[in-house]
């Protein structure tokens, strides 16, 4: 992941090296950056276990994981709020990466899974798996699929698969239009008896997970990450153009295509244990610019980013009362829209050279 | 000067050195653009490549830098056709500075300058020995250096141009093709540019540059492609391709200008002067 963290001056710029065969650079205010949000991370996350009924203080939660707290902590910790806490930070890395991968290679800074389909399609397809064929497929694997589908779609209807941002983005707005059709439709016809089921996977939530839900999202991780590593030293040159990209060596469709197909699998596998979680793949490499001021992906930054903002936001509709028991997909949503209210009133109006 | 394209037509699987095009055809959907080119590029020189609007300089350099595909023929590296290098070998062979490349948000000159060095990298090793000291030279004689803090949307055009150019340079490539590094730059900035093309031919690289001004490419470059239609028209020295009558001939052919061929009083080299209006 280091790949990520290539900093802009290069003179506060340092080399980890290991021989002469491992060198990975980084700057020195990205790994100050990093540090903070682990920092963050933490705190977020010791309040998340210790607030409310229930509530486990980290001494506790240390001691439930040496085998010596008492049942009702264990139970807690296993049940309830440990697999919440840990779907939801790995979710939050997932959407994270997803979306510093989709805007760094499409160029757009609105640019997220989200806007190709993704989030609509697995709303979709679930909305299809509960309620008009109920039991044909449990509903995350409902989710998947019709992710899958609209994406498939998109790389179809584009003719030229993930090469084209602008085809991209374009064909995505289409499908995402078509999924949401299809979506009302089903909620329409069969109406609210399932609703509850369906409204998981349409907003996205974090409540009633289970350990299950944990191995899914962070054995996707484990997948992918190194994959996203390894790609990320060529897609730190890929924003000076394609001719450029490709005359350093770094391939610029294959890169890019590689690009959106991680950041679809990355988004897809969040989608699968918590529904989708919107506005967090679109503001979370924003947030990482901001923070580290830096060029290129910052992909380090913007996966631990998410993480902060999806356990904070969880954090919010667990004991905020007015917000209480809400799915934790409606406040990142607020969020993202006052964020993207902010992009654009201010940020359009720095002139780009 | 005539067509000598059957001169310089080198035969698939020659092990000429340097960069040779093998009968190209490029297009864009149903336009083609290069038809049947043929091109053997003096190693070591500096060439310019001019011609009239829409004749295919651009297309043509782009394809000797493999950012376009052609749909028949080849374009030979050291007798290898492009497609068979791997891409960083090759980008380590060959630099390429596209017409107008975007400008990353945020990134200083010293680090657009490094970025050069993405070549020699891999994700494990995003250092290489010498990375210090070829960026350090690309930003000293592209004269950078004193702007390498500098974000690169600050700089006027013509600092921005040498920055570009010192990152090609940090490739530390035996071949640089520039796609008009001129264009959009004022005079004297044009005129720097021309020098750094000179400044690196003295290194041992062979040049390739697109440019407008014939006069320019008379007096900077060592020998001139001239393009029309698709193809190229004429090659050769500047004396030989644009010197006397038969330079005037060719411009009037080529641009489609009536002038007179005059001599730069600076250089010795042909110099073009449209006729007046009559």
């Amino acid at each position: 992941m280091s790949a990520a963290a290539r900093g802009d001056n290069l003179a506060a710029r340092r080399e980890v090296r290991l021989g002469t065969a491992v060198a990975l650079g980084f700057s020195r205010r990205s790994a100050r950056v990093v540090l903070a949000l682990l920092a963050a991370l933490v705190v977020v996350a010791a309040a998340s276990l210790a607030l409310g009924s229930l509530g486990i203080s980290p001494a506790d939660a240390l001691a439930a994981l040496r085998g010596e707290a008492d049942v009702t902590t264990t139970f807690a910790l296993e049940r309830l709020r440990g697999p919440r806490l840990l779907v939801g930070a790995g979710v939050g890395v997932a959407l994270g990466l997803a979306g510093g991968l989709f805007q760094t290679v499409t160029r757009n800074p609105l640019g997220s899974p989200d806007v190709i389909g993704l989030s609509a399609g697995a709303g979709a397809g679930v909305a299809v798996a509960t309620l008009l064929v109920p039991g044909a497929v449990p509903a995350p694997v409902g989710a998947v699929a019709g992710a899958g589908a609209a994406i498939g779609l998109v790389w179809l209807a584009t003719g030229t698969g993930f090469s084209s941002p602008a085809r991209l983005i374009v064909t995505g707005i289409g499908v995402a239009a078509m999924a949401t059709a299809v979506t009302q439709y089903v909620v329409a016809v069969m109406l609210r008896d399932q609703g509850a089921e369906l409204a998981v996977y349409v907003v996205g939530s974090l409540g009633s997970r289970d350990l299950g839900h944990v191995a899914q999202i962070w054995g996707a991780l484990l997948l992918l990450v190194p994959c996203v590593a390894l790609l990320g030293h060529r897609l730190a040159v890929t924003d000076m153009g394609d001719p450029l990209t490709d005359a350093l060596g770094a391939r610029s469709n294959q890169t890019r295509t590689l690009a959106i197909v991680l950041s679809v699998l990355l988004a897809a596998a969040a989608v699968a244990v918590s529904g989708p979680i919107t506005f967090v793949a679109l503001t979370a490499p924003h947030v990482a610019r901001l923070l580290t001021r830096a060029p290129g992906p910052n992909l380090t930054v913007s996966g631990l980013t998410g993480a902060v903002l999806v356990v904070a936001s969880d954090l919010v509709v667990q004991h905020v009362p007015a917000l209480e028991g809400l799915p934790v997909g409606v406040v990142t949503a607020g969020l993202g829209g006052v964020y993207l209210g902010y992009l654009l009133t201010t940020g359009w109006k720095k002139t780009r050279a | 000067m005539t067509d000598t394209t059957a001169a310089s037509h080198t035969a698939p699987g020659t092990t000429a050195r340097g960069l040779v095009a093998d009968d190209l055809e490029v297009g864009y959907g149903p336009t083609t653009v290069l038809d049947g080119l043929n091109l053997t590029l003096p190693a070591g020189a500096f060439t310019a490549i001019v011609g009239p609007n829409g004749c295919g300089k651009s297309t043509l350099v782009r394809t000797l830098a493999r950012t376009l595909r052609p749909r028949r023929g080849a374009v030979l590296l050291d007798g290898r056709p492009l497609t068979a290098w791997r891409p960083k070998q090759l980008a380590q062979q060959l630099a390429f500075l596209p017409q107008d490349p975007v400008v990353p948000d945020g990134v200083t000159v010293r680090s657009l300058v490094a970025r050069g060095r993405h070549p020699y990298h891999s994700p494990l090793r995003q250092w290489a020995p010498g990375d210090d000291e070829a960026v350090a030279h690309a930003m000293d004689v592209t004269g950078v250096t004193a702007l390498a803090d500098d974000p690169l949307a600050e700089l006027s055009g013509g600092q921005r141009q040498r920055a570009w150019i010192a990152m090609t340079l940090a490739q530390d490539t035996p071949h640089v093709l520039l796609d008009e590094p001129t264009s959009f730059l004022d005079l004297a900035h044009q005129i720097d540019v021309l020098h750094v093309c000179r400044d690196m031919r003295d290194q041992g690289r062979t040049v390739v540059a697109v440019l407008h001004d014939l006069n320019q490419a008379a007096r900077y470059a060592d020998h001139l492609v001239v393009m029309h239609e698709g193809r190229v028209h004429a090659e050769g020295t500047p004396d030989a391709v644009l010197g006397g009558d038969a330079g005037a001939r060719l411009v009037g052919d080529v641009f489609d200008l009536a002038c007179e061929i005059a001599t730069d009083p600076q250089s010795g080299t042909p110099m073009v002067v449209p006729l007046a209006r009559a």
